[in-house]
């Protein structure tokens, strides 16, 4: 026996076959536990009042940021335990570990789950916790609509977390494409649990973008003009124009097909002249420009971090810039290259098979301007730098099969199978999720006042990289190979095993990396090496001008922006006294007051959905007449704003050695 | 981008310059609601003259829907212009960009859905 | 033309009801991709009447036009609500408010008589692509208007409340705005949908 079937027949004998009850009957039972226990130990640590005053009801973006981040990690185990689970099906032909149905349903989640409740937060956890800090902003411009953001975000992930155990899970893959989302072939409501869970997440996304594009334009420090804006604000702007009009057509795709699962409405059947392919149209007109919702960010994150530790400005500040409208613009105009194979016409797909292969000029660009600001600069190798040069190959690789992609004829060979699967993992996880870790690592400091043990990060990064490559290179050649997506199993004989089995060990190594990363982030709590500085990395942006963690009224006083990379510029021309306050100058400051509004209403919403799910609707309209309850009591309730006095900014600037004396 | 001359004149920081020229605001101020009653009049008769080019069929059926959809965009203007007081802001009048995207990224969903789910297909 | 800051409007002078004002407009845009979308659904499927009836055999001409003629009085009213509160007139301003949300109720009503005659004459949106695309546009807008009326009501409550307060200038304003933006969107309706329907 070969040490690969050796290690073939190990896995099948630690993961026999299975059905479907038993082990959902055991993951209620672990979560119920779980559950149990945190309310035990709540109640006898006495910290229900802390939690409720601390987190649950605030509206500080920095709190948001960080509650954003733990759900992102959460989301990123469960969705990563689903991918375990598909490649371990893949493993070998024939393999039996789940019936077709649960890998349906498995494949769906992960899918769902990683765009959605896992990327998506990961990124607003970065925006949160970084935008309003380096341009100079005491918070977001709604900070109360950012709560109410995260908290219907967080009950939409919860909605789609329940399904598997309260009813069914989704099956119908994450793009969920009619007719087979249909009723009739659909039947139950694991369906319906994907159509309410992204609808109502969809809301707080939607405002989380106009949020983030009015503070961006309106809330910069004085002297902060566009052109010296930090890229991550230029990204997060741009995410943000992406997000209003991404979402709206996702919203109407899955709300007609709401209306045609249970009002018996005829969109997307093909019984009374309905067209499925009106679902796929519009899926798309949202599902496009949502992976460049996903980069972008990453593209910012990068734009900070290597300046950082390079030792050097940006290379091409306005190329940058200009590359991301580009990109973003352009963005809106290739949608058809997700179905090319649908027949809309030689024009039509030339048109868009253009366009997509345009957007490859801006992201070189990119790439170019990055490699030259490392060009000659002082690298040092910490981990978000080695995040980023992880990302550079491998996400040149990725954009470089989508120009692949994007070739119309070849693309009817390419199209859904392991080629295409590849591809957008070497982007979205080589882009968005290596540049979403990278940002993690670097804004960690600032988020929580501790850093995260360097070696130990740096295996983990390892372990995920080498993972990575591992697991998506032979999907590449599985595609060519003429392997499909969403292929329960497979026959023996089609040379598709080897490469399989490769796939399926890289996908062990990069849960190797997550679970060093999980050790990681707990280890070093518990050993913490504080920040005490506020600028742990020599960093160059305002949010290093602020002690770690920033106080809760972020700056004492705004800074007076003269340059790009203000900070560093500060620490250049010892200009650093200037964040200091002194005791006479000190005025005092509002900030906005905690409110129960953002839970409540997402409680409701939470409610309805249910009602809608199950088709309950008096439950439905309960949870509807919820919502303007809470809106009205949002609206009645006077949004006072809670006065820090100066005496006690005073003291709390004292405490950190930034009064003047 | 000018911005950068405006350091050292004490800005009041949150937006209050106006980044972008021609993002200036304008304020409505009026003594009397002519400029309403103006827009109230015009809409009226654009409806009207919309309804009555229908009715009557005062226009072959192929530049009908086209001056239809024109009249529309008029009558929308002044809803803009007139009620909504379309260039009133403080600092830069930054929603002026983001609707204009909206109007391009709207049409585009229309014109492009249209154009895409004819299946004018040669080919394939 | 810069303003200096004593030109300026009370909702204007505040700046965080300034900030607000500016997220209400992007609001706006947002709706107006959804607003696309759908209009987009509706030309596509506008043709695809399987056995169902055409959008010529289906709309009446009739209590359309009303509909628009009182929407229109209504956005005129709004208008001018606003524009007491402007002139620091509280009672003017509740005054036309109440009209606004009258004429946008009867509007509302209008509409769910016309769904209504349709439906019990057979036409329910089951029954073809174009009537569930055309019930689910006008039914988006006529549900937009019903919000507005909530809206409106409540708004009415706090200027009694509390009169003209700077957050409730700036809450007129919006309120303004989203009515306003509700009278664009039928302006393109009567004209794609039903104009063009029974041309």
């Amino acid at each position: 026996m070969s040490m690969r079937e050796w290690i073939t027949h190990l896995i099948k004998l630690l993961f026999p076959p299975q059905v479907l009850l038993p082990d959902i009957v055991g993951i209620d039972i672990g979560l119920t536990v779980g559950a149990i226990a945190i309310m035990v130990y709540l109640t006898v640590r006495h910290r229900w009042g802390w939690l409720w005053r601390e987190w649950l009801t605030t509206v500080d973006h920095k709190k948001i940021g960080i509650m954003y981040l733990i759900a992102a990690l959460v989301m990123l185990f469960r969705g990563g335990v689903d991918a375990l689970m598909i490649r371990t099906q893949l493993i070998g032909p024939r393999a039996h570990f789940m019936g077709a149905q649960q890998y349906d349903e498995v494949f769906t989640t992960h899918g769902t789950v990683m765009i959605f409740f896992m990327a998506m937060p990961m990124v607003f956890a970065l925006f949160n916790a970084a935008v309003p800090l380096m341009i100079g902003a005491r918070d977001v411009a709604f900070p109360r609509l950012n709560a109410i953001s995260f908290w219907i975000f967080a009950f939409g992930a919860i909605l789609l977390n329940i399904s598997f155990s309260i009813g069914g899970s989704p099956s119908a893959g994450w793009m969920s494409y009619p007719p087979y989302s249909e009723l009739a072939y659909n039947p139950g409501v694991g369906e319906n649990y994907f159509l309410l869970s992204l609808q109502v997440a969809g809301i707080g996304t939607i405002a989380t973008g106009i949020n983030f594009l009015v503070t961006v334009l309106r809330m910069r420090a004085p002297g902060m003009s566009l052109s010296k804006m930090p890229i991550f604000a230029w990204s997060a702007l741009i995410t943000s124009s992406l997000v209003l009009f991404a979402f709206p057509p996702l919203t109407v795709a899955l709300g007609l097909t709401m209306l045609d699962r249970l009002f018996g409405a005829s969109f997307f059947t093909v019984a009374h002249q309905g067209m499925p392919m009106m679902y796929v149209n519009l899926f798309w007109i949202f599902g496009h420009p949502e992976v460049y919702i996903l980069i972008m960010p990453a593209f910012g994150i990068f734009s900070e971090v290597v300046p950082v530790f390079s030792r050097k400005a940006l290379f091409g500040y306005e190329a940058m810039v200009g590359s991301l409208l580009a990109i973003s613009f352009l963005s809106y105009g290739v949608w058809v290259h997700h179905f090319f194979e649908m027949g809309a016409g030689p024009g039509v797909n030339v048109f868009f098979g253009l366009s997509t292969m345009l957007i490859a000029i801006p992201t070189g660009v990119k790439m170019f301007n990055w490699l030259f600001t490392m060009w000659g600069g002082r690298i040092r190798l910490t981990v978000p730098m080695l995040w980023q040069l992880a990302f550079i190959p491998t996400f040149v690789v990725g954009g470089a099969t989508g120009v692949m992609l994007a070739a119309v004829p070849a693309d009817y060979q390419y199209h859904n199978s392991y080629f295409m699967i590849a591809h957008f993992h070497n982007v979205i996880v080589g882009g968005t999720v290596f540049g979403v870790l990278s940002g993690m690592y670097y804004w960690w400091p600032k988020m929580f006042g501790w850093k995260l043990n360097q070696r130990q990060a740096t295996w983990a990064f390892a372990f995920f990289v080498a993972g990575f490559w591992v697991t998506f290179m032979p999907q590449y050649f599985l595609g060519l190979e003429g392997m499909t997506r969403r292929m329960a199993t497979y026959p023996a004989g089609l040379g598709w095993t080897s490469l399989n089995w490769w796939s399926t060990m890289g996908s062990y190594l990069m849960a190797v990396g997550f679970l060093i990363m999980v050790y990681n982030i707990i280890w070093s709590r518990l050993h913490p090496d504080w920040d005490t500085t506020g600028d742990p990395w020599d960093g160059r942006t305002l949010e290093w001008s602020l002690p770690s963690p920033a106080p809760e009224y972020n700056f004492a006083r705004i800074p007076h922006v003269r340059s790009r990379d203000e900070w560093w510029a500060m620490k250049r021309e010892g200009r650093t006294d200037d964040v200091k306050i002194s005791a006479d100058s000190v005025q005092p400051i509002h900030v906005p007051r905690n409110s129960a509004m953002p839970i409540m209403l997402a409680a409701a919403f939470f409610v309805g959905s249910i009602g809608m799910v199950f088709s309950w609707f008096w439950m439905a309209i309960l949870g509807g007449l919820g919502v303007v309850a809470a809106l009205a009591y949002g609206s009645f309730a006077d949004y006072s704003e809670l006065t820090i006095d100066a005496a006690h900014v005073l003291k709390t600037e004292a405490a950190m050695g930034r009064v003047d004396s | 981008m000018d911005g950068e001359e405006q350091i050292d004149t004490a800005p009041t920081g949150h937006g209050d310059e106006v980044e972008v020229g021609f993002l200036a605001p304008r304020i409505h101020a009026a003594p009397f609601p002519g400029m309403q009653i103006t827009g109230y009049v015009l809409s009226m008769a654009l409806t009207l003259a919309a309804f009555g080019l229908v009715a009557y069929h005062w226009l072959p059926l192929s530049s009908l829907v086209t001056v239809i959809l024109v009249l529309a965009f008029i009558q929308a203007a002044l809803q803009l212009g007139i009620f909504m007081h379309l260039r009133e802001a403080r600092g830069t009048a930054w929603h002026l960009p983001v609707l204009a995207l909206a109007l391009f990224v709207g049409l585009g969903i229309v014109g492009f859905s249209i154009w895409i789910m004819l299946f004018k297909s040669g080919v394939s | 033309m810069s303003t200096t800051t004593a030109d300026r409007p009370p909702e204007f002078q505040d700046m965080h009801e300034s900030i607000r004002i500016m997220g209400f407009w992007i609001f706006l845009s947002t709706d107006v991709g959804l607003f696309s979308s759908l209009f987009a659904v509706y030309a596509v499927f506008r043709s695809r009447v399987a056995l169902g009836p055409t959008p010529h055999q289906l709309f009446a001409m009739g209590p359309v036009l009303t509909e628009t003629l009182i929407l229109l009085t209504s956005s005129f009213t709004c208008s001018l609500s606003l524009y007491s509160a402007r002139m620091n007139r509280l009672r003017g301003a509740v005054a036309w408010l109440i009209v606004t949300l009258l004429l946008g109720a009867s509007f509302v009503t209008l509409e769910i008589r016309e769904f209504v005659a349709d439906v019990t004459a057979g036409h329910g949106w089951s029954h073809s692509a174009f009537l569930s695309g055309f019930f689910t546009l006008v039914g988006t807008h006529g549900s937009h208007v019903t919000i507005g009326i909530v809206w409106a009501v409540m708004l009415a409550l706090q200027l009694a409340m509390k009169g003209l307060t700077v957050t409730n200038r700036r809450k007129l304003y919006t309120f303004a705005l989203y009515w306003h933006f509700l009278d664009i969107v039928w302006i393109f309706l009567f004209s794609v949908v039903y104009l063009s329907g029974m041309a």
